[in-house]
């Protein structure tokens, strides 16, 4: 059926060719980025863990994320 | 029509990234595996297999080929072909789409390039050039079973909107059969994966805009399982008296379905009914959309 | 040019021509719902173990479920728990001989041996939390998050909500968000709340003028804070392997900020501990903080380096370096495994009111507020750690953390007196910190 036919698209997964003057990437960059290991908060579950050791030890909490209260060890 | 046979295997493995691309020719498109794994051995092997199984179809199915079943059927002049089992079915999956679109989805319909160009400066057709032409149409006249087709003389049959498609499907389940890698392949588009990536992450598929401007972002579509196809082709269609006609011709008719998307790309769980889905949308015209609706299905549509 | 009446079926009716046509199982409602839902939520379990050398021990244990639906919507629910035992500083210093203190309850006494740093052991308590967030895009661009938290514990509830906005620019290259969080917090110690400044009773809790006594010292039995988060964050790509990200965070905290169980020593010239009396801090805090944090990816590892600087009007200010490498590495099988070593730096100043002791001839003085509590006291800590990683079939992890912690307290300045030139007033507190991780 030749009435529906297909251009072929440009399809790119993730890896591609480098090399960006500018800040950023393009879509198709982002292989690297869009690993799970490279996620802000890789392991939220120690990240938790570690917000709630921190905040019951020491004078400081938050920055990365809410500081906030919930706790009453501190 | 050259179809350069080469399989390019690209061995990059870039920054521990455990891909392993194969680029090669088929269908009239670039196309590509994609295996995450590091075993070059395994990625030789399926690409192999995965090329020769997509060539096989293409060969068996297209129509531009002079040595291909598709044109045998074509050229019988009204006398039976003796078809396999896949044919079978294949003739069989038509029938459904061409049932369930209630006649818009009809495999006959190719005939109508002879009267349709579709670039910008083309002319509209005469309707007495179309008529002519409609009297070849309709899958109601094609008599088959499991053993043999038979075409009225003239009509003509055309698997390009579902061969593709059936290819990345039929390439998936060979490549389940080889590796429990993670495999992505694409043809030309229509793609389909055979799992998620490890650690359960979804392959992120970039599809580039295809217009010429360039406006509209890539979507980056998220995928799974399953398989995504688009159909329409937003730079084929024609101007003229400033309406526009686009390229998905009504099948009852002989002329462009009005206000149809220029395409639409649609997730499902087979990369064949992705594009049957697709090709039904398109068919709809300006109600494409509320027909996806309904399917409940995962897409966009580009106007 | 409408579909037939039947076109609602038209995605079941092609579902099993396609499964006809490739010689597949046909799927069934049923199964393919089945495996949506497996498929569909992702699980993460954490158990930690933490125990300080001779004082609290905790166990926490986090079961952590997210679920994608189909318009990419997340939900998120978080179930904590953790159990605590053990002994925590009182605030007292030591002093050369035996010290009696009374327990916060009212209801007995406990006796430290000289030269040891008063600690109370009666700390026992058991948490639960829960937490449930929401996230999905509201438009092109926009991502809305949206929380609501619970936490309670015998002596303690606490109730958060919280919600987060980020708008992609540039392909996604550049998110700015804006967050805010509220949490109500409710204090009921054992005991109830003391007097500030007022001393600690000490003596016989059978006598029967005891309890009338020991009221004196208590104001309520419970106490309420508040605590208000905003937050400005900016995330950039730099390029296809580095991502970096900054955050500016105001906190107000306003409420009873005291610690019911610390007290002060009062001391005379000699430095011999003549009163403990309850602290008391002040009934706001305002916390500013920068956060700065960048993730690297070299060939095969990944460099998570972040920095924060945090500053608030009690005078304390803090500065954090927070550092992992993640490794790859193929150690028992061709799975890929990684080995990721941390290392922590905090360094703190003393909040303006941080008294190690009280002299007694200044305790008639017009002090407004007071606390020994070393946690607000100037230190410095250090986490040293290592966690190993492995992806076992269908990319489920199991992960093994072993980390050490030292807070080593140090004096800010303030002069050592009498007896307490001999003695440790500023102990060290040691920790291992050991967890292990299951996501599937």
């Amino acid at each position: 059926m030749n009435k529906i036919i297909r251009l072929c698209f440009i399809f790119i997964t993730s890896i591609s060719v480098m090399g960006c003057a500018s800040l950023g990437v393009e879509p198709w960059e982002r292989d690297l980025l869009a690993k799970k290991e490279m996620a802000l908060t890789s392991s939220p579950l120690d990240a938790s863990l570690d917000d709630h050791i921190y905040f019951s030890k020491e004078a400081s909490s938050g920055g990365k994320s809410f500081g906030g209260g919930g706790c009453g060890c501190n | 029509m050259s179809i350069s046979r080469k399989i390019n295997v690209n061995l990059c493995q870039r920054d521990n990234s455990a891909f392993i691309h194969i680029n090669f020719q088929a269908m009239a498109s670039p196309c590509e595996i994609i295996i995450q794994s590091q075993d070059k051995q395994l990625a030789q092997r399926l690409a192999s297999k995965v090329c020769t199984e997509v060539w096989r179809i293409e060969h068996k199915y297209s129509r531009y080929r002079t040595d291909s079943l598709c044109q045998q059927i074509n050229t019988n002049g009204g006398l039976p072909t003796p078809i396999d089992e896949e044919t079978f079915l294949l003739l069989n999956f038509a029938e459904q789409c061409y049932h369930l679109s209630d006649g818009l989805f009809d495999i006959t319909t190719g005939i109508l390039r002879k009267a349709w160009q579709f670039s910008p400066n083309h002319e509209v057709p005469e309707q007495s050039n179309i008529d002519s032409l409609l009297k070849y149409i309709g899958w109601q006249k094609v008599k088959y079973n499991q053993h043999q087709v038979t075409l009225p003389e003239k009509m003509e049959i055309d698997f390009g909107g579902i061969a593709k498609e059936y290819a990345v499907d039929k390439a998936i389940l060979l490549a389940k059969s080889i590796t429990d890698s993670p495999v992505l392949i694409n043809l030309g588009g229509d793609l389909a994966v055979t799992s998620p990536l490890k650690q359960n992450k979804p392959w992120q598929v970039a599809i580039e805009h295809p217009t010429l401007t360039k406006q509209q972002p890539d979507m980056i579509i998220a995928l799974v399982s399953g398989g995504l196809a688009t159909s329409g082709d937003s730079k084929r269609y024609l101007i003229k008296e400033g309406k526009r006609f686009g390229h998905v011709l009504n099948a009852k008719t002989g002329w462009p379905i009005e206000n149809a998307p220029r395409s639409i790309t649609v997730v499902a769980p087979q990369c064949t009914q992705a594009g049957v889905l697709a090709t039904l949308a398109l068919l709809q015209g300006e109600r494409a959309e509320n027909f996806l609706n309904e399917q409940e299905v995962k897409y966009w549509v580009r106007r | 040019m409408v579909l037939g009446k039947n076109k609602e079926n038209i995605k079941a009716a092609l579902s099993i021509a396609t499964s006809t046509l490739l010689g597949i199982a046909i799927p069934t409602e049923s199964n393919a719902q089945q495996s949506s839902v497996t498929d569909d939520w992702d699980i993460e379990s954490a158990f930690l173990f933490y125990s300080e050398a001779e004082r609290v021990s905790a166990i926490e244990g986090i079961i952590s479920a997210n679920k994608t639906f189909d318009n990419d919507e997340v939900l998120n629910l978080k179930f904590t728990i953790d159990a605590l035992t053990g002994a925590s500083a009182n605030g007292a210093v030591a002093q050369p001989y035996a010290q009696t203190f009374t327990r916060p309850s009212g209801q007995g006494q406990y006796v430290i041996s000289g030269e040891d740093t008063p600690l109370d052991d009666t700390f026992k308590d058991t948490r639960v939390q829960l937490n449930g967030q929401w996230t999905q895009a509201i438009a092109q661009d926009y991502i809305l998050s949206s929380g609501a938290h619970f936490s309670k514990e015998y002596d303690y509830l606490s109730l958060g909500i919280n919600s987060n906005l980020a708008v992609d620019f540039d392909r996604k290259n550049t998110t700015l968000s804006a967050g805010f969080s509220y949490f109500h917090d409710t204090f009921s110690p054992e005991g109830g709340i003391p007097v500030a400044f007022a001393s600690m009773l000490i003596g016989d809790s059978n006598d029967p003028d005891w309890d009338e006594a020991f009221a004196k010292t208590r104001l309520t039995s419970s106490d309420t804070k508040t605590t208000t988060d905003l937050m400005l964050g900016l995330t950039q790509v730099i390029n296809r392997r580095m991502l970096v990200q900054m955050n500016y965070s105001y906190s107000m905290v306003d409420g009873y900020l005291t610690d019911p169980f610390k007290i002060i020593s009062v001391i005379n010239e000699q430095g011999i501990a003549q009163d403990y009396i309850y602290e008391k801090r002040p009934t706001t805090r305002v916390k500013q903080s920068t956060f700065f944090q960048s993730m690297y990816h070299f060939e095969q590892n990944i460099l998570d380096l972040s920095y924060r600087y945090m500053w608030d009007d009690w005078d304390i200010t803090s500065h954090t370096i927070d550092s992992r490498l993640r490794i790859p590495v193929h150690l028992f099988s061709s799975n890929e495994s990684y080995i990721q070593p941390h290392l922590r730096f905090y360094k703190q100043s003393a909040a303006l009111f941080y008294q190690p002791y009280l002299l007694e001839q200044n305790e008639s003085l017009n002090i407004d507020y007071a606390s020994a509590d070393y946690r607000i006291g100037q230190m410095v800590t250090l986490t040293l750690g290592v966690k190993y990683g492995m992806f076992l079939e269908k990319g489920n992890e199991l992960s093994f953390r072993l980390e050490y912690y030292q807070q080593t307290p140090e004096n800010a300045g303030f002069e050592s007196i009498g007896v307490l030139n001999d003695l440790n007033i500023y102990p060290a507190v040691k920790a291992i910190i050991a967890q292990v991780s299951y996501s599937f």
